[in-house]
């Protein structure tokens, strides 16, 4: 008994504002490739069923195009699986917030999907021995939620669940979406499934042995560059689904490759640098990427820039970069201000040619100058000053 | 003033007066007895004492004059000529003197019965019966010569903060410890003024169904009524009480006597979890055992793991969130497979020894196996109401069911929270009496020093600056920790053994006392207390509420029940309305361990309507539907998708 897991493709997802040549969103479209490529992978391995645990669209009322393009991809799995049971749950994401708006995704039950959209829902399919549990975000959103366990004979009992699981994601980059309903890991009951096929959280990510987030298709969260080091930390590279074999207890990743890289650079450090130098650098760490940023999705930290800094840097070039890239995110952070905030005694107040001498050896000055002439001159001056005034 | 007097002083140079005791004669025929407060009165000094003694003789030189006298026949005796002259003579132990200075000798003087006056007197009840900011609190009664009167405590000495503390000392079943704290609390709780603030009792039930029906009125002899009515007390059950108790292993039956459905209403089960626990870790952890690599993992557990983020890469990918002890078992299983992969040489980890996490997992466990009712497995607690202890309200945590180790938890834990809280003024009341019998068990004068003794041992020297009030109670006075027993402002005597009184620590009473005190009928005591110079001995009416034995033959446990009934009785706490009927649907064919949490979440919440939010809790039953193979459909026309394939 093979089972491909599937979740978060978030069709209809626009980012940017790339356009491909027939006038759609250049992140649309590459979502749409790695579904159809996922399809492709789901067809090619034939597994008995197939699960996909939310989130199929990016939004309630997704564009005519995405419903098209979904529509005829169940239909390529239909045919080419035409027995298997293919269970949709909707996540947060394609959950109508009112009874009245309707799901699109029930026009996919005229394909023979099994459809969880306001409440969960218990597949049995005897011939398989199996029994789905098809949890949808609103079932688990609601006062009364559905018990999590598994009840009848079924020898393959599988849980389809698009949530959040409590205590076992990362949290420190804010790469889980908000708005996800919360399931505590025992109210999950993971020990009595046969497998859970979770959704929601989109890096691919082992809860147990048999629960897994199959993660999300392509870079769709908010958060893309935590996602990318949420990865980085976990070991996983890039994005794909999962094909489950029931009866070996073995879970094995299927890749989706990118549609194009996603390049976090080595973040740039500008303290004490003037602008052309760190225009410098920027253009170094451009020119490193092989084949360059053209059609990428490129960033760069670039940290300790003053304001005046940054109004300084070369943005003729930067707006060029931008224009090749699919998207160049040049993240310029100014110095942090660490406020020296006395405490305890009150200590000496400063005289009048130190608190001048302090002041110039701290404001910003363009990068010719010298600072230690500056402030020389700066006490000569002052000095200048007090004598005139006292008339020596 | 008007009744004549019974005695009068007389003093010789073998038996001289002195400013603290002085002998006086009375007739044969005199109602004087061992206790009976007098007063001498004379040349403008008023004495007041106690009867400590009392001897008889006549003028007889020896017994032989005697025996020759009746010719050697005892049928003889009384048929001498004249009637032998006989003295009643009586000892009188000092309470007071007035004036109290110059301080002399007692002057010979005419002798007296004490009335009321004389015994408020006496007794130095008149520094704080009268006014308005009186602080008495009726003891019982002081009864001599047909007159009656009442004995009070002064509260600021009985609940701090002047002094604090009360220790019972008598033998069992004669209605002395539990009755005379009960009837105690219930004249505190009527009498404490309200200017001295608000005051809870807290009682540990250590056996049997001694304080399981504190709520219940019991039926009293019109002599009882006539006592309380003298005491000016009412003769009414506590108002407001709380009970808690752990769970039977099972989880949901309750590991109390007092499990009779009509009581259910205020019976709560005590559950706690890890975080509980572990804070009082060195309680339940044999200090023999545990050495000081133990400790430091203990400690570690407590400081850097339990209740938060632990995230250690090496054991693995995600963070380990301690909450309760499965999931404790389930970080120490990581441990041992991280070791495990290692091999040879994988004998620490981050500096603690194998061995010692092997030790520290098998003791931690062992408490979740052993006190299994107590703690919980999932983390979910309740406990009692910290930080809202309500005025003249009493709590009582019935430990008879739990085994010693959870016994000595609950102590530590709970007596510790309140000292916690009245430290910082949040537990809802200013002052709290604890009360702790079986003081031999708990704070034995020898022995292996306990986490329990210590405990009671800072209670009884530091709680009354807290308003923590220690009431204890125990058979053998002489084998509790002096010290315990030692700092108890106010003791009382019931019956005592004999081989009790003839320890050192009862030297200072007379022969007499002590066999008053043998052979003190039931509802009676000696009282010793800050005030009083000497000890007093009072009667005092049965306790208003239902004694265990009563309770029991009125309120039969309904023993345990099945596991479905169970449930539906701890739902029906909650709500009469909920029925037996709708909780066995709602639960049929659920797990018990989600029944448990359901239940244990529902208690929590305590909800209007329990039953819809405790069957939220167990989640909404998901209908099976067959779903027949789907045979296919046509194929749609190939082309475009319209994303470029």
């Amino acid at each position: 008994m093979r089972l491909a897991h599937l979740a978060d493709p978030h069709l209809g997802v626009r980012q940017y504002h790339r356009q491909t040549p027939s006038g759609i969103n250049q992140r649309e479209a590459d979502v749409a490739r790695a579904f159809r490529l996922a399809v492709d992978g789901v067809i090619a391995e034939r597994p008995d069923a197939v699960v996909i645990a939310g989130d199929l669209f990016h939004s309630v009322r997704p564009t005519n195009s995405a419903i098209v393009f979904a529509f005829k991809q169940f239909q390529r799995l239909r045919e080419a699986l035409p027995e298997a049971p293919m269970v949709l749950v909707a996540g947060n994401h394609d959950t109508p917030r009112s009874a009245e708006t309707g799901s699109i995704l029930r026009l996919f039950e005229e394909l023979g999907v099994d459809v969880a959209v306001d409440e969960a829902r218990r597949l049995e399919y005897p011939a398989l021995g199996l029994s789905v549990l098809a949890v949808p975000h609103t079932a688990l959103m609601a006062a009364e939620r559905p018990s999590l366990r598994p009840e009848g004979g079924a020898r393959h009992r599988v849980l389809v669940l698009h949530g959040e699981i409590e205590g076992v994601l990362p949290t420190q980059r804010h790469t889980v979406e908000y708005g996800g309903a919360l399931v505590g890991l025992r109210e999950l009951g993971m020990e009595e499934w046969s497998y859970v096929a979770l959704g929601h959280y989109h890096v691919q990510h082992e809860v147990a042995a048999n629960t897994w987030y199959s993660g999300s298709l392509e870079y769709v969260g908010t958060n893309l560059w935590g996602e990318l080091a949420d990865e980085r930390e976990q070991g996983i590279r890039g994005k794909g689904w999962l094909l489950a074999d029931l009866d070996r207890r073995t879970v094995t990743r299927e890749s989706v490759p990118a549609s194009r890289p996603i390049i976090d650079l080595e973040p740039v450090r500008g303290e004490g640098l003037a602008a052309d130098a760190l225009d410098d650098l920027i253009e170094e760490r451009l020119r490193a990427i092989p084949g360059g940023v053209v059609d990428r999705i490129v960033r760069l930290r670039v940290y300790d820039v003053p304001r005046h800094v940054a109004r300084e840097l070369d943005h003729a070039a930067i707006r060029a970069h931008k224009s090749e890239a699919l998207h160049f995110n040049l993240d310029i952070r100014r110095p942090e201000i660490h406020r020296a905030v006395g405490v305890g005694a009150p200590g000496r107040r400063q005289t009048l040619p130190e608190l001048v001498r302090d002041f110039l050896a701290h404001r910003p000055l363009p990068a010719e100058l010298d600072r230690d002439a500056f402030v020389r001159l700066g006490d000569e001056l002052m000095d200048a000053v007090e004598r005139d005034v006292a008339g020596t | 003033m008007t009744a004549p007097p019974l005695g009068r002083v007389v003093a010789t140079e073998l038996k001289p007066s002195t400013p603290h005791q002085f002998h006086f004669w009375t007739a044969r025929e005199s109602p004087i007895g061992i206790g009976a407060i007098v007063r001498v009165q004379e040349a403008g000094r008023t004495v007041y004492g106690v009867v400590t003694d009392g001897f008889a003789y006549s003028d007889l030189v020896t017994p032989m004059h005697a025996v020759l006298g009746a010719d050697g026949d005892p049928v003889a005796a009384g048929d001498e000529p004249t009637a032998r002259a006989e003295i009643r003579l009586f000892t009188v132990a000092v309470l007071r003197q007035m004036p109290e200075e110059p301080l002399q000798p007692v002057p010979l003087g005419p002798v007296w019965l004490a009335d009321d006056a004389d015994v408020l007197l006496a007794l130095r009840m008149d520094s704080y019966t009268g006014g308005e900011r009186a602080s008495g609190v009726p003891v019982g009664l002081y009864a001599a010569g047909g007159l009656e009167s009442p004995v009070y405590l002064d509260c600021d000495f009985l609940l701090g903060p002047e002094a604090a503390h009360l220790n019972i000392t008598g033998v069992s079943g004669l209605a002395t410890k539990t009755s005379a704290v009960e009837f105690l609390l219930a004249s505190i709780f009527q009498t404490f003024p309200r200017h001295k603030g608000s005051v809870a009792a807290l009682c540990f039930n250590v056996k049997g169904p001694d304080l399981c029906f504190l709520d219940q009125p019991s039926a009293l002899s019109d002599e009882d009524h006539r006592l309380y009515q003298r005491l000016g007390l009412r003769a009414e059950p506590f108002a407001d009480v709380h009970y808690y108790a752990p769970l039977r292993p099972d989880g949901v039956n309750l590991n109390t006597l007092r499990t009779n459905e009509a009581l259910a209403g205020n019976t709560e089960p005590l559950i706690w979890g890890l975080r509980e626990v572990l804070d009082y870790a060195e309680v339940v952890l044999n200090r023999d055992d545990i050495d000081a690599k133990a400790d430091a993992f203990i400690d570690f557990l407590a400081e850097r793991v339990v209740g938060r983020e632990y995230q250690d890469d090496m054991l693995r990918g995600r963070p380990f969130q301690v909450q309760s002890f499965a999931d404790l078992e389930e970080f120490f299983r990581a441990i041992f497979d991280f070791m495990e992969v290692l091999g040879k040489g994988g004998e620490v980890w981050k500096t603690h020894h194998l061995a010692t996490i092997r030790k520290v997992r098998n003791r931690l466990s062992n408490i979740s196996t052993r006190s299994k009712g107590l703690v919980t497995d999932d983390g979910a607690a309740n406990d009692l109401p910290w930080g809202s202890f309500a005025d003249r309200g009493v709590y009582v945590v019935d430990v008879a069911g739990l085994d010693p180790l959870a016994q000595d938890l609950v102590f530590a834990r709970v007596v510790s929270k309140l000292r916690e809280h009245l430290e910082r003024r949040d537990l809802g009341v200013e002052h709290v009496v604890v009360f702790v019998d079986e003081l031999n068990k708990y704070a034995p004068g020898d022995g292996p020093e306990t986490y329990v003794r210590k405990m009671l041992l800072d209670l009884s020297e530091r709680g009354r600056y807290l308003g923590l009030v220690l009431f204890s109670a125990q058979q053998f006075r002489s084998q509790v920790q002096r010290r315990v027993v030692g700092n108890a402002g106010t003791a009382v005597y019931g019956r005592m053994d004999a081989d009790e009184l003839a320890t050192p620590g009862y030297a200072t009473l007379s022969p007499a006392t002590k066999i008053k005190l043998a052979t003190l009928p039931k509802g009676e005591l000696m009282v010793r207390h800050p005030h009083f110079t000497q000890p007093i001995f009072v009667k005092f009416p049965r306790p208003p509420v239902l004694g265990g034995r009563e309770g029991i033959e009125r309120y039969p446990p309904s023993g345990d029940m099945p596991f479905a009934a169970a449930v539906a009785r701890r739902l029906r706490s909650l709500d009469r309305r909920v029925s037996a009927e709708a909780v066995f649907e709602a639960i049929d064919g659920r797990r018990e361990d989600d029944v448990r949490r359901a239940l244990s979440a529902t208690r929590r919440e305590r909800p209007t309507d329990p039953l819809p939010y405790f069957v939220a809790c167990l989640g909404r039953r998901v209908a099976g539907e067959v779903v027949l193979p789907w045979r296919g459909i046509p194929a749609v026309r190939r082309g475009e998708d319209g994303y470029g394939a």
